[in-house]
């Protein structure tokens, strides 16, 4: 599982972090790699041309070599200038870059993933309908690391959504009918087809989302949304 | 290596040293013990000293072990410019240059989302205060030229709009003495999208 090179994969990071003095530690997604943890060495130094590079929201094409776990970076390039995402969309951006370190396993290639995120930045960096753009990449994450929800069938009795209806999340199972579910069977029938037009669809989507990503980070709940909520919070956007 | 007795755990602990691996620790705690025990004493003196001495300045939260820092105590500075920096080391930096007459505020860090910190933990509200309080015709955000150095230089501009205080950013560009050829295409970029007229 673990392949001898990376040759020129398109990869954004994901998170850095100093290591040791002059070294950072990378979380990068590639394309046809997955998630993969590697060590710059010997970038943080004055006249370093590749530290301006290696930070989150930069179209790459990245090099690694090395058999281990821990592969060392040995090419990076910037394909585009980084996403000009700004305010909002930027702490936004930080929240992705979370889910996807939390839901994606190193080494665990998601192609599909790394398409929706691409979009995903793309329409953050656009700054319209940042609501739906989060929604979106939720739902195809979701999917493709194995939780995926059928948005076209009750759980329990496999009777098709009934646009009457509402519907509770339930772990394990699914969307399952509920007189006090707070998600309508409207909503549902949209996001099976990723129609966020609504505003009603909107707000019982986040509401869906959150408790479906939260069932399944459990113990640890994102540090990102936290720290969005409190910057929402805060009088700047009073 | 062996975690337990004192030498063990003394090398640890210079180990939880920036740039300091098993190795330099090693080095280190066996030059203090055969050469230099004055010098170790004093140092771990010094370090308790420190510790319990040295705070926050009240109004700009750079170290110090006073009250007010030398430069906020200063009746000299322009107390009209407030220089955003994400460290203390930052201030020393610009300190250093002399160009700059006004006063710092010191973060301690930079928004990050994913390691939770926000603006509660870089001490925002102090500085909002200050922003309402007047007297502050400008800041100067000189957080670092990272995404999120700039997440948060963008927050504070907000926070200074939100006050009706004048925001600048520095610039970032072609270092002295640089040639295009070696400069990343990042930095390229940003001196391109911040040129002035010439
Ligand atoms: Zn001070």
């Amino acid at each position: 599982m673990t392949h001898n090179a990376v040759n020129l994969q398109p990869a954004f990071i994901l998170q850095h972090q100093p290591y040791r003095e002059t070294s950072l530690l990378l979380d990068v997604l590639t394309r046809d790699e997955g998630r993969l943890p590697l060590v710059a060495k010997g970038v943080r130094k004055p006249q370093s041309k590749t530290v301006a590079l290696l930070q989150p929201f930069v179209p790459l094409n990245i090099s690694a070599v090395g058999k281990a776990e821990l592969k060392g970076l040995s090419h990076a390039e910037a394909i585009l200038p980084a996403l000009p995402l700004q305010g909002l969309a930027l702490y936004c951006g930080f929240y992705v870059n979370e889910l996807v370190g939390r839901f994606l396993h190193p080494h665990d290639p998601h192609p599909e993933v790394f398409h929706a995120y691409q979009q995903c930045l793309a329409q953050l960096a656009e700054n319209i309908n940042i609501q739906a753009a989060l929604r979106i990449f939720e739902l195809e994450l979701l999917e493709h690391s194995g939780y995926g929800l059928d948005f076209g069938h009750d759980a329990d009795t496999l009777q098709a959504i009934d646009p009457q209806q509402t519907y509770r999340f339930k772990i394990g199972v699914g969307l399952v009918a509920d007189k006090k579910g707070q998600i309508s069977g409207t909503t549902l029938l949209a996001l099976a087809v990723r129609d966020f037009e609504s505003p009603k669809v909107q707000i019982e989507a986040k509401l869906l989302m959150r408790t479906v990503i939260d069932a399944y980070l459990q113990s640890k709940p994102l540090k990102s949304r936290a720290v969005i909520q409190q910057i929402v919070n805060s009088d700047v956007y009073g | 290596m062996s975690k337990k007795g004192l030498l063990g755990q003394l090398i640890q602990s210079f180990c939880c040293l920036p740039g300091v691996g098993a190795k330099t620790a090693q080095r280190m705690v066996f030059y203090v013990l055969q050469r230099d025990r004055q010098g170790a004493r004093r140092l771990a003196e010094l370090l308790l000293l420190a510790i319990d001495n040295i705070n926050y300045c009240r109004q700009c939260r750079t170290f110090t072990e006073d009250d007010l820092c030398n430069v906020c105590a200063d009746a000299g500075r322009d107390t009209g410019l407030v220089c955003i920096v994400e460290n203390p080391a930052d201030v020393w930096v610009v300190e250093q240059t002399g160009v700059f007459k006004g006063l710092y505020f010191v973060l301690h860090g930079r928004l990050s989302p994913l390691d939770g910190i926000g603006p509660d933990e870089l001490g925002l509200d102090l500085l909002r205060r200050q922003l309402s309080a007047g007297g502050i015709r400008e800041l100067i955000l000189a957080t670092n030229s990272t995404v999120e150095g700039e997440a948060t230089a963008f927050f504070i501009g907000e926070l200074a709009r939100k006050h009706q205080v004048k925001a600048s950013r520095i610039a970032h560009g072609v270092p002295m003495g640089g040639e295009l050829e070696f400069i990343d295409s990042g930095t390229l970029s940003h001196a391109f999208n911040d040129r002035k007229v010439f």
